[in-house]
């Protein structure tokens, strides 16, 4: 029979519903949440000329230390060629892993639930231009039931910021294009409070931008004018922008707080290297609220992930020229304390925690055009534990060495709750 | 490749972490307590809802054993589907609760004739007709609301792929199915075309927000012209 089956009945609860509050900490609150031990990070990688087979792949790593093969890459999935490989995003199903290509728009839809030890590419769609009426450089991927949610960044007709919103169902039908308002055009991420009904939306910069070289872009007044400057508060149900915040400086990522009664969110702006907070007030309006500054502005570290933890205390921002991670105490929104500060590399992009909030994933790379900005161009994954105080090390991978590109954006993956296992036998007890 | 009992008792112990996980064991927070959503639903008609999917046409078995189709709509007229097993002990009672709420509303509002219930067991083996039966006239419900379930595993599945809601079988410590199927579960608006329009998590099941769509949809229930806003920018 097709009905999976697989061990673990407590994991039932995990994906059957429960609070279902959030995923692990930074993904919507329509995934089921992973909250036990990873086994699998999957890195969306880009590939680099001369560098393996140079095309862009999922990189799937061994990440439980009760294998063998603990800190090793265990799977490799080219889909040929170079598409600018960026940002991914799970279905509400943890079935698929929807990964797109900031370049030619380009998706590819990998079965990651079937085996999640080796997913397999499932459907790609290269039309997306097309169908969503000219929008460019899909970027977050954001589960909503039955579909996927993605914010874009650009558009096919002039490549700048102006761009919008798209839906498509789980089975990779287009649903519709909603642009972004006018005076708020740009776009990046994408994250919905569903018990608020609110979702925010940030703002980056448009094809012509973020393809070209960082240091001839700093050079150029006039296209740095073209950088995103708003955060939108939309009615999610609805879809319909209700407040446009003044945030200047590229705000970049979004984490709602997870416990339902804290109703605020972060961002950080990358030009300007300032951690903000989106507070509701009483109203029902929200405020955006300059925090505290990251690093010093004035060097530009350029601020590019952050990640909260589950109980809303502590956040972690990584940034890209400085090639370092700072860990704030967020217990009260209104006034983050540093923490922790350490460099992990000479550049860093996306940083990842586990649900419990002990294990962190750093990946190096930002953008093709962006990477190596600061001096050399390493490319890794580097994987720790954190207790509270202290990033200890736990393993490395060289992603140039071992002929695999750039790696960007770490999605999670579990047996427990996904392995199509036992009755069939081809899967009892597998271990990578 | 590993003992095969070394592997079962792992993945055990991954579902132990998971529960902890969503206690929030050792957070410094309370855990979150339950709360009325913190909005008003945007009220009918001052939004879209496009066609999600189409469905294909499945028949089932009804209440009595008989063949019946899986929706059954007048033109204009609405479907709420949901998808449960009789053992389930946590989503599937809390999301035929909100449907029971439902069902009492659209009798309230005058809206039963024009909005139908549809439960599917996607656990034939135990959910017999009977069953469901019996589960439906303990609900005594005032509007129309039908209990189908499947002559075996294999006739439900294809109706499972087609609304893409997934399902698992768990399997207990011994290696052999246990009561238990998991599920991300899910209720699906369905107009008379087949076409779904629109999808809600039972973990964010908003009877007033499913209301005000169906008040949105149901002067047409016909899927409407692709959006505007699917046109090139200005």
């Amino acid at each position: 029979m097709a009905l999976r089956r697989i061990t673990a009945a407590l994991a039932a609860l995990a994906l059957a519903g429960g609070p279902a509050l959030a995923d692990e900490t930074c993904q919507s609150p329509y995934l089921p949440k992973l909250a036990g031990q990873e086994d699998y990070v999957y890195v969306w990688t880009l590939g680099i000329e001369g560098v393996g087979d140079g095309s862009d792949k999922l990189v799937t790593v061994r990440t439980n230390p009760s294998s063998p093969h603990y800190g090793k890459v265990v799977h490799s999935l080219s889909v040929g060629g170079r598409h600018e490989a960026h940002h991914a995003g799970l279905t509400d199903d943890r079935q698929y892993l929807w990964a797109g290509g900031l370049d030619d728009s380009r998706i590819d839809i990998f079965d990651v639930g079937s085996d999640p030890a080796q997913p397999t590419l499932w459907k790609t769609i290269t039309d997306f231009e097309e169908e969503t009426g000219g929008v460019v450089g899909p970027h977050t991927f954001y589960a909503i039931p039955g579909r996927m949610l993605i914010s874009s960044l650009s558009n096919t007709k002039d490549r700048g910021g102006k761009t919008a919103l798209v839906e498509y169902a789980n089975d990779g039908t287009y649903i519709r294009t909603i642009w972004m308002p006018e005076g708020a055009e740009y776009g990046y991420d994408v994250r919905v409070n569903a018990h608020l009904n609110r979702m925010l939306t940030s703002a980056f910069t448009g094809h012509e931008n973020y393809m070209r070289k960082l240091s001839d872009l700093l050079g150029d007044a006039d296209a740095m004018k073209k950088f995103g400057n708003t955060v939108v508060v939309w009615d999610f149900h609805a879809r319909k922008p209700l407040q446009t915040l003044d945030v200047p400086g590229a705000a970049l990522e979004i984490r709602w707080a997870l416990n339902p009664i804290h109703e605020y969110a972060f961002t950080s702006t990358a030009l300007t290297s300032k951690l903000w907070g989106v507070f509701r007030k009483p109203d029902g309006s929200f405020e955006a609220v300059d925090l505290i500054d990251i690093g010093d502005p004035a060097k530009v570290p350029l601020p590019v992930d952050i990640s909260l933890s589950a109980d809303d205390s502590t956040l972690f921002v990584s940034s890209f020229m400085d090639g370092t991670v700072r860990v704030y105490d967020v217990r009260e929104p209104r006034r983050p304390k540093l923490i922790h500060e350490e460099k992990i590399g000479s550049q860093v992009n996306m940083v990842s925690q586990s649900w419990d909030g002990k294990r962190i994933y750093i990946a190096s790379s930002l953008l093709a055009s962006w990477d190596g900005t600061s001096g050399d161009d390493p490319q890794f994954l580097k994987a720790f534990t954190w207790d509270g105080k202290t990033l200890t090390p736990t393993f490395e991978i060289d992603f140039r060495k071992e002929g695999l590109g750039r790696p960007h954006i770490m999605r999670f993956g579990q047996h427990g709750l996904m392995a199509r296992a036992a009755v069939t036998g081809d899967a009892r007890g597998r271990d990578h | 490749m590993s003992h095969p009992g070394r592997g079962i008792a792992c993945v055990l112990l991954v579902g132990s972490l998971s529960v902890a996980g969503i206690a929030h064991e050792g957070s410094p927070e309370p855990p979150p307590r339950a709360r009325t959503p913190g909005f008003d639903a945007p009220p009918p008609g001052s939004y879209e809802l496009p066609p999600i999917q189409r469905l294909s046409p499945h028949r089932l078995l009804d209440e009595r054993g008989r063949e019946a189709p899986l929706l059954e709509l007048e033109p204009g007229h609405l479907a709420l589907v949901s998808f449960i097993y009789l053992s389930c002990g946590h989503a599937c009672p809390r999301t035929t609760a909100v449907l029971q709420g439902m069902d009492r509303t659209l009798a309230e509002r005058g809206l039963a004739g024009r909005v139908e219930l549809v439960t599917v067991s996607f656990d034939p083996e135990r959910d017999t007709p009977a069953r469901m039966g019996a589960h439906r006239a303990a609900l005594a419900p005032r509007g129309r609301w039908r209990f189908l379930t499947a002559r075996d595993p294999a006739s439900i599945d294809p109706v499972l792929a087609d609304f893409g809601q997934d399902a698992r079988l768990l399997l207990g410590p011994d290696g052999e199915p246990g009561p238990l199927i998991s599920h991300v579960l899910k209720v699906f608006l369905v107009d008379s075309e087949g076409a779904v329009r629109n999808i809600y998590s039972t973990g964010f099941l908003d009877p007033r927000v499913i209301l005000n769509d169906l008040l949105t949809l149901e002067p047409v229930g016909a899927a409407p012209a692709p959006p505007a806003s699917a046109a090139s920018p200005s």
